[in-house]
């Protein structure tokens, strides 16, 4: 993993691996702007001439680790496109599952963690300045957005959860999302524990007082770690700021 | 290591780029380049010609085809620009810049009139530095224009080509093009103007040829609630069979399975919720008091027109209910606004939603916060332009996609963006829901549409063959095809299925940036930069209507709910309404079983006109029928 982080993928670290290695070959002591060019070319052609390397065929599917840096242009032939087309036409299509919430994407490829970290309980809960963020939504839970009053006040309810699982923690009194005592949510950012009934129509019978909203815990600490920026704004005296 | 890397310089540079002298570059002592073979210098000079003397050749064909028999004349006149073009990329790559400079200059001006653009940018690409970055020039070199000639003319050609003297232009014309015989008269010019244009030529017979369903999928039986509001009386006990009506021009009653129609299960579709049941309910109603169009009977326009939006607006579209309409704007955002008077609301907040009674009839209102009710929502999120812009069938969902090359899934419920899609690393020029929600496609300048599920970050098909940038995606009524329009002028529908391409249609002169299926799922209309409407038969894979009149871009095509009238909208101001229905009977079946692949299209776009409305200098880029078939249009006003 430090790897990664010192030595980042790319499309110039690539080309001059390639320069170092044609420069090495001539035994001349530095790389120089020629090595450059034939890297450059080497690379340009082999994308349209024969199959690219792996990760350029990952680039073009769309295939990225979450948190990864984002793919670089590369000149890719026609020839190349529709073998890519082709393995990835081959699959068949999945099953849909009914009756399994909004149809998202696991948690870590989605927008909707919250992108902040509290500090701690405060007095007087500041807001977010940052996106105001969606937990996975069965019925409609939710942030809302920043232009909506705030409560004022926490209200006793407010979960400190953030001792006991180390995760952020939003505050129920708040505009955030209420994070499900550990014991309650699931972890796994799939199916809901409760079925519920699609997107606007609430199912009443199904609905209790602590599970009314949310399905999943999205909160999770591989969400948040990569993603989450303790703002830095977040000082005693933003404590008057309580709306965007 | 440094062997292998010996070989792998040489080995990819395929033989005929080092005889023209295109070693790899190198200075400073690095052996990479291959010593050509002389043998195979002189094999390769064979089969492409002398690149010195291809003026001659060209000159030599020109003359021979002038000549030639006035009925054959039009149809191997085909043969100039496909051959100007490559025969001129040749020259250019292999870095012959004087021959190549001295050969447009020659013969550019000779090429048809719809070819223009392609000349303007041929005339800027006269090194081989220029080629390099350029894909579509690079796919078009190495693929081959297709034609499509009479048996008669092809064997004129092939005799003279094949005469001792005129082999090297044989041999070019073998290595660029390909020629698809047909049995059959040759073509007029106008025929055949009508139809060619892209830059892959036509489409092969045998492209157009697979088996499409083009049928709607049946819709389910359920029954329809009777109202204090209807009046019609006598109608309530039809009430589950006109629904059938909605969808089904014909009105069929019939319960077999139609063999044109995909089977229900050929792709797998969401599970209808109770949500859109009440929808389709709703639908049934309205369809009830739909207005029956017709050349006696055209719709009222309402013109939606976005004002200072300073030629910023570039994506519109309504919710199928006309309730909702966005914009994509090319500051990045994408703005929400409430046709209705009922405003748009955010969801409360979790803590107020535990307060609620969740037992009260009304829970649906009393989840939505007041507080936050306004006209207008503003979405932030994308970082370029949104070129494209999709409201879900259920309306719980947004798609925008952009310029920084994600689609975005939006909720209307928080007004929030949920998903990033990532995979187009290019600008995505379009994107669209499936009809049946779930699905969505979208389309960008690396040439390729894609389809999504949104519940995966990744695409479930590559939809790959086009030679240049995709602009407009549009799924078909039954979900199982794809059409695309792309920036090659052609336009490809694609099974969904399994990502085959099964049809090619070509005939635009323009990219294409309007498609639109008619309601029963059989024909397609498609608009282009060349300010054509084409009308196509997706059964038989042909041209049947062309209709002329717009004088700019077409940006927003649409069938009225029954398929009766096509509206247009255009960049030169105005809306055209088109007879469907009359469009699509005069076609002869006859022509049908010819297997030529073209049928005589009649000269009637004057007669298909039923009417024109300008606007004041606002280019129209939206349009869609409400339920009830009042037609709503919008557009920018640009103050040009």
């Amino acid at each position: 993993l430090n790897e990664r982080l010192c030595f980042p993928e790319g499309y110039v670290t690539t080309i001059l691996e390639d320069a170092k290695i044609y420069s090495s070959h001539a035994k001349k002591s530095s790389v120089d702007a020629d090595d450059v060019r034939l890297a450059i070319q080497c690379r340009t052609d082999q994308s349209f001439t024969s199959p690219p390397p792996r990760d350029v065929r990952k680039t073009v599917l769309g295939i990225r680790e979450p948190g990864s840096r984002e793919g670089w242009e590369v000149t890719v032939s026609l020839q190349f496109l529709l073998d890519i087309a082709r393995q990835k036409n081959q699959t068949p299509l999945p099953l849909i599952k009914p009756y399994s919430g909004p149809r998202l994407p696991p948690d870590r490829y989605c927008l909707t963690a919250p992108n902040y970290r509290l500090k701690s309980l405060q007095k007087k809960v500041s807001s977010s300045a940052g996106r105001i963020t969606v937990p996975r939504l069965s019925v409609g839970a939710v942030s809302s957005r920043p232009s909506t009053p705030t409560l004022g006040t926490p209200s006793a309810q407010a979960v400190s959860v953030s001792a006991k699982v180390g995760t952020p923690v939003s505050l129920t009194g708040q505009r955030f999302t209420v994070q499900i005592p550990s014991s309650q949510a699931t972890v796994k950012a799939a199916t809901p524990t409760t079925p519920t009934v699609q997107n606007v129509l609430i199912n009443p019978s199904l609905i209790g007082p602590k599970n009314i909203l949310i399905t999943t815990n999205m909160v999770s600490s591989q969400n948040t770690s990569g993603e989450s920026n303790p703002l830095k704004r977040k000082h005693e005296d933003d404590d008057d700021y309580d709306n965007l | 290591q440094s062997v292998r890397h010996c070989v792998f310089a040489s080995s990819f540079c395929p033989a005929h780029k080092l005889l023209f002298g295109n070693t790899i570059a190198v200075g400073g002592g690095v052996v990479v380049e291959d010593q050509p073979d002389v043998s195979a210098v002189l094999s390769a000079y064979n089969q492409q010609g002398d690149p010195t003397l291809y003026e001659e050749y060209y000159s030599g064909l020109k003359h021979f085809i002038e000549c030639s028999l006035d009925c054959h004349r039009a149809e191997l006149s085909q043969l100039f620009y496909p051959l100007f073009v490559h025969m001129y990329l040749e020259l250019v790559y292999n870095q012959h810049e004087s021959e190549a400079k001295s050969f447009f200059e020659r013969f550019h001006g000779d090429q048809e009139c719809y070819y223009q653009d392609d000349l303007r940018v041929l005339s800027s690409l006269t090194k081989k530095e220029h080629m390099k970055g350029n894909e579509t020039m690079l796919d078009f070199r190495t693929s081959k224009f297709v034609l499509r000639i009479s048996r008669d003319s092809y064997q004129l050609l092939k005799r003279h080509l094949q005469e001792k003297q005129n082999n090297q232009i044989w041999n070019i014309v073998q290595e660029h093009l390909y020629i698809d015989i047909f049995d059959g008269m040759p073509r007029s010019k106008q025929q055949i103007d009508a139809m060619v244009g892209s830059l892959a030529g036509e489409a092969k017979r045998e492209a157009n040829k697979a088996k499409v369903f083009f049928g709607l999928l049946k819709e389910p039986e359920f029954d329809v609630p009777l109202d204090d509001e209807d009046e019609e009386g006598e109608n309530e006990e039809g009430k589950p069979k006109k629904k059938k009506p909605k969808k089904d021009s014909a009105g069929s009653k019939s319960k077999k399975q139609d063999p044109n129609a995909p089977p229900q299960n050929r792709i797998p579709l969401p599970e209808l919720k109770d949500s859109d049941k009440l929808d389709k309910i709703m639908n049934v109603k309205e369809a009830a008091r739909r207005v029956r169009l017709g050349p006696d009977c055209l719709p009222s326009i309402c013109f939606y027109t976005f004002l200072n939006a300073y030629q910023g607006l570039t994506a519109v579209d309504i919710t199928d209910d006309s309730s909702m309409i966005v914009g994509g704007f090319a500051d990045s955002t994408v703005r929400v606004w409430s046709v209705t008077p009922k405003k748009l609301r955010s969801v409360k907040t979790a803590a107020d939603l535990s307060l609620i009674d969740k037992e009260s009839d009304d829970v649906l209102e009393r989840i939505m916060d007041e507080k936050t009710a306004s006209e207008l929502k503003i979405l932030y999120g994308h970082s370029g332009p949104v070129y494209g812009t999709s409201f879900s069938p259920d309306r719980n969902y947004l798609l925008s996609c952009s310029e920084d090359g994600t689609v975005r899934l939006w909720s209307l419920q928080t007004f929030t963006c949920l998903v990033g899609y990532k995979g187009h690393n290019y600008p995505v020029w379009d994107t669209q829901f499936s009809p049946y929600g779930y699905y969505f496609v979208s389309g960008g300048h690396d040439r390729v549409a894609r389809l999504w599920a949104t519940d995966h970050y990744q695409p479930l098909r590559i939809f790959a063959g086009h030679l240049a940038d995709v602009t407009c995606t549009r799924f078909h009524p039954n979900s199982n095809y794809i059409a695309t329009g792309s920036a090659d002028r052609t336009v490809r529908l694609w099974d969904v299925l399994n990502g085959n391409c099964v049809r090619i249609f070509t005939g635009h002169k323009g990219p294409i940036h309007s498609l639109a299926f008619s309601p029963n799922g059989r024909f397609l209309a498609t608009g282009a930069t060349d300010g054509r409407v084409l009308l196509w038969d997706i059964g038989h894979g042909l041209m049947v209507g062309e209709l002329k009149g717009h004088t700019d871009t077409i940006y927003a095509l649409r069938f009225s709910r029954d398929g009766e009238i096509l509206a247009s909208g255009s960049m030169d101001n105005t809306v055209r309404l088109w007879d469907a229905v009359k469009a699509f009977e005069d076609l002869e079946t006859d022509d049908f079983t010819t297997a030529t692949g073209h049928i005589n299209l009649p000269e009637n776009s004057q007669d298909l006109l039923l009417g024109t409305y300008m606007t004041k200098s606002t280019p129209v880029v939206h349009l869609h029928f409400t339920r009830r078939n009042l037609l709503l249009a919008a557009g920018a006003y640009s103050s040009q």
